[in-house]
């Protein structure tokens, strides 16, 4: 298994190429009345190609969340870098880890509400909000205020707000939490068609199946660091066994 | 059987608050002798609240009155509740038209005069308030002078433009003698246009004591009183009187 | 500045719902029956008695919502992480604050435009002469509330909600005293009290300018200039706030 040495997974790439780019990242907290402090990320160096669907996984409290804060400018980090290879957030798409959106909202003012944000002109976030309530079968909740929607459905509106503005990179944490089989394919299909469209995906997620099955790279983080970077087929051919042996090996053989 | 028990136990609640409130005895008058701040307290505390201030503690000066003037028909702290509304709210005209009649009914025409003169030096522009000196120097006042004084007081309330045109009249025969019941009348008249409900009910007491029994001559003497007040407080006047129409 | 019309819409949405109607409702019947009230104990003083004791009340009640729900608006955002939503998109932690204060302050607009409205028919139905003193000094209570608003809001963005709202009261009472401190800083003992007496006087905001409830109940003359000029002042007071609350944000990490 390799460290360090081959944590970003990759040869030298031009920058045009890279959706993501975070060099020796490091996070640390102050936590309770004492002022412990606690490392969160200790140094993190990825790279996350343009069109890739990459895969973050880990065990609970490596970190994965963390990073993708930072990423996103939710949180400042410590020290190291992070480049995106967009213009900027206007181009990013986020679905945060169990969402919770405005109560008193219905699903289609909730999406024009985010399209605003974005700054889209009144028909053009009129129709993207029709087009992605449909996208992800929302459409006849349309109406219905978000305080009576279930988990999956909030999870679904909440894919639909990270594509209100039609964006190039999408950071998505945990993206199949909640969704019933149907729903989980549904997500598993539309990540596949936002990879056929040559957008960027990142997502976390603990179902090592579905990682296996979308992701064309994956990285594997354990406390607050990439303890391994590579494509899929890499992983499996270093062991036969299968992903899940794979990830269990390298979380429990790192120091 | 527990619901019943419960809601039986409720309504024997309710009756017993009920019961025990309506049995309460009438409250007596209370301490004729109440404290009252400074107006000096409240200026250095909050002036934008001044006014409500003043209007609260006026509202308070006229339960109080109301509470002892039929009860113990003792006015202990009127004096001091006059001078913290006025001096909070000088142009609250409304407090020293109402102070100086209950200050009277207290005993206390030199703290009414006093307060009075001060609510004057405050509302230049008002006339109902020298003329209400006036009246009180005419009929309370005493010594040689006290004609000249009022009749003074008219002359300045007459000065005030928009004034009513009888006060240069008053002012200007006061010191003279004879028509002593007349000027009165004209001064109760005023006093009943511009009264709240108490000092209506003296104004209107004076007036029929002041008023001529012979029906034909009162007749004239109520129009004469009439510039005083509108038609419709005339009106009312005349209901106050017993007459009719 | 699509983001803070987005958001100031969205506030509005959010605040208008069920507490403004009741506080209305609730006010309107305090009116009613405190106003009939009053004209039966105030010898005919009901005109003044409602415009004064109407203006009290619209203050207090404004003085209360916005104590309260200003506090919740960014703790909420935190607390239910909806803020996540909001920051991964190219949303300014200024547009933020200032959405969120424009949404509370068109609430506000509603609200305490609505109780003064009511006001002013009151007293007209009393006969108490309601000119537009009434709804300049109604103007001026909303102008005060809009201030103490930005003074919760930045209280929220570094205490919570209760302590913001408390400190938010304190803030009032004692911008009522303000005179009181300038007092102080000019009879101080030394240059060091009187340095701190003018630094607390010119941090606290001063909401006793120009007393206009006495204006409008006729008790005093009144003097435009000086009602523009306190009004111009709260407005940048607000904005200071306003600015202080935003760059607090902008260290803030979700």
């Amino acid at each position: 298994m390799h460290g360090a040495a081959n944590s970003s997974g990759m040869g030298a790439r031009s920058s045009s190429d890279i959706a993501i780019d975070l060099c020796d990242l490091r996070k640390t907290v102050t936590v309770g009345f004492r002022r412990r402090h606690v490392d969160i990320l200790r140094g993190v160096d990825l790279s996350v190609r343009k069109g890739d669907v990459f895969g973050l996984i880990g065990p609970n409290g490596a970190g994965k969340t963390t990073t993708i804060k930072v990423a996103l400018g939710l949180m400042r980090p410590t020290s190291g870098v992070v480049s995106l290879g967009v213009c900027g957030l206007g181009e990013v798409g986020y679905l945060p880890e169990n969402p919770y959106f405005y109560d008193y909202l219905s699903g289609r003012e909730f999406l024009v509400f985010c399209g605003r944000l974005f700054g889209l002109g009144p028909e053009q976030r009129r129709a993207r909000a029709d087009d992605l309530l449909d996208g992800v079968g929302l459409k006849a909740s349309a109406s219905v205020h978000l305080r009576k929607y279930s988990k999956g459905m909030l999870q679904r509106i909440g894919i639909a707000q990270a594509l209100i503005n039609d964006p190039r990179l999408l950071l998505l944490d945990e993206p199949m939490t909640g969704l019933d089989p149907i729903g989980r394919l549904e997500v598993k299909r539309l990540i596949q068609r936002l990879h056929s469209e040559g957008r960027t995906v990142l997502f976390n997620s603990h179902v090592l199946a579905d990682v296996g099955e979308l992701c064309t790279r994956i990285a594997i983080m354990k406390a607050g660091r990439i303890a391994w970077a590579g494509t899929v087929d890499e992983a499996l051919a270093l062991s036969p066994q299968g992903l899940e042996a794979f990830f269990m090996h390298v979380v429990e053989s790192e120091a | 059987m527990r619901r019943l028990v419960a809601v039986a136990v409720l309504v024997l609640a309710m009756t017993v608050v009920a019961a025990y409130q309506a049995t309460r005895p009438e409250r007596a008058a209370g301490d004729p002798r109440v404290f009252v701040p400074t107006a000096g307290f409240f200026e250095d505390f909050s002036p934008s609240f001044r006014t409500s201030i003043a209007d609260a503690y006026y509202l308070y000066m006229v339960q109080y009155y109301g509470e002892h003037i039929e009860a113990d028909g003792r006015l202990d702290s009127m004096a001091e509740l006059v001078d913290l509304v006025t001096q909070l709210s000088p142009r609250f005209i409304k407090a020293y038209q109402f102070g100086v009649f209950a200050l009277l009914d207290a005993g206390e025409g030199q703290a009414a005069y006093q307060i009075l003169q001060r609510g004057i030096e405050a509302n230049p522009d008002e006339w109902r308030l020298p003329a209400l000196a006036g009246f009180l120097m005419y009929r309370y006042g005493q010594g040689e002078t006290k004609n000249q004084v009022a009749a003074d007081w008219y002359a300045r309330a007459a000065a005030v433009p928009g004034s009513p045109v009888y006060l240069e009249r008053l002012a200007a025969t006061l010191t003279a003698k004879g028509g002593e019941r007349e000027k009165a009348q004209l001064m109760w008249a005023q006093i009943y246009a511009d009264g709240d409900k108490y000092s209506r009910a003296k104004a209107v007491t004076e007036l029929d004591a002041l008023l001529s029994t012979n029906p034909a001559v009162r007749a004239n003497e109520l129009n004469a009183v009439r510039e005083a007040m509108s038609l419709k407080t005339f009106g009312m006047l005349l209901r106050d009187l017993g007459i009719e129409g | 500045m699509s983001q803070v019309v987005a958001i100031t819409l969205n506030t509005f949405r959010e605040t208008i719902r069920d507490r403004v109607l009741t506080v209305i409702v609730l006010f309107a019947l305090v009116m009613i029956v405190g106003g009939l009230w009053l004209g039966s104990i105030s010898l005919e003083q009901q005109g003044r008695m409602m415009k004064d004791f109407g203006l009290v009340s619209v203050t207090a009640f404004g003085v209360v919502v916005a104590a309260f729900i200003a506090a919740t608006l960014v703790r909420k955002e935190v607390e239910k992480r909806t803020v996540f939503v909001l920051f991964s998109k190219p949303v300014s932690r200024g547009a933020f604050i200032v959405g969120k204060f424009l949404g509370l302050a068109a609430t506000l607009a509603v609200v305490i435009g609505g109780m003064g409205a009511f006001l002013f028919v009151m007293t007209l139905l009393v006969g108490g002469g309601a000119s537009g003193m009434l709804l300049a000094a109604t103007a001026l209570i909303y102008l005060q509330v809009l201030v103490l608003t930005a003074v919760v809001v930045f209280f929220s963005t570094i205490t919570s909600a209760i302590l913001s709202s408390m400190l938010g009261l304190g803030v009032f009472v004692a911008g009522q005293l303000s005179h009181n401190v300038l007092s102080l800083s000019r009879i101080g003992a030394d240059v060091a009290t009187e340095a701190v007496s003018w630094v607390v006087f010119v941090v606290i905001p001063n909401f006793n300018s120009v007393d206009v409830k006495a204006a409008a109940v006729g008790e005093k003359a009144v003097d435009w200039a000086e009602i523009a000029l306190w009004g111009g002042y709260l407005v940048a007071y607000m904005v200071v706030a306003l600015g202080a609350a935003a760059l607090v944000m902008r260290r803030k990490e979700f």
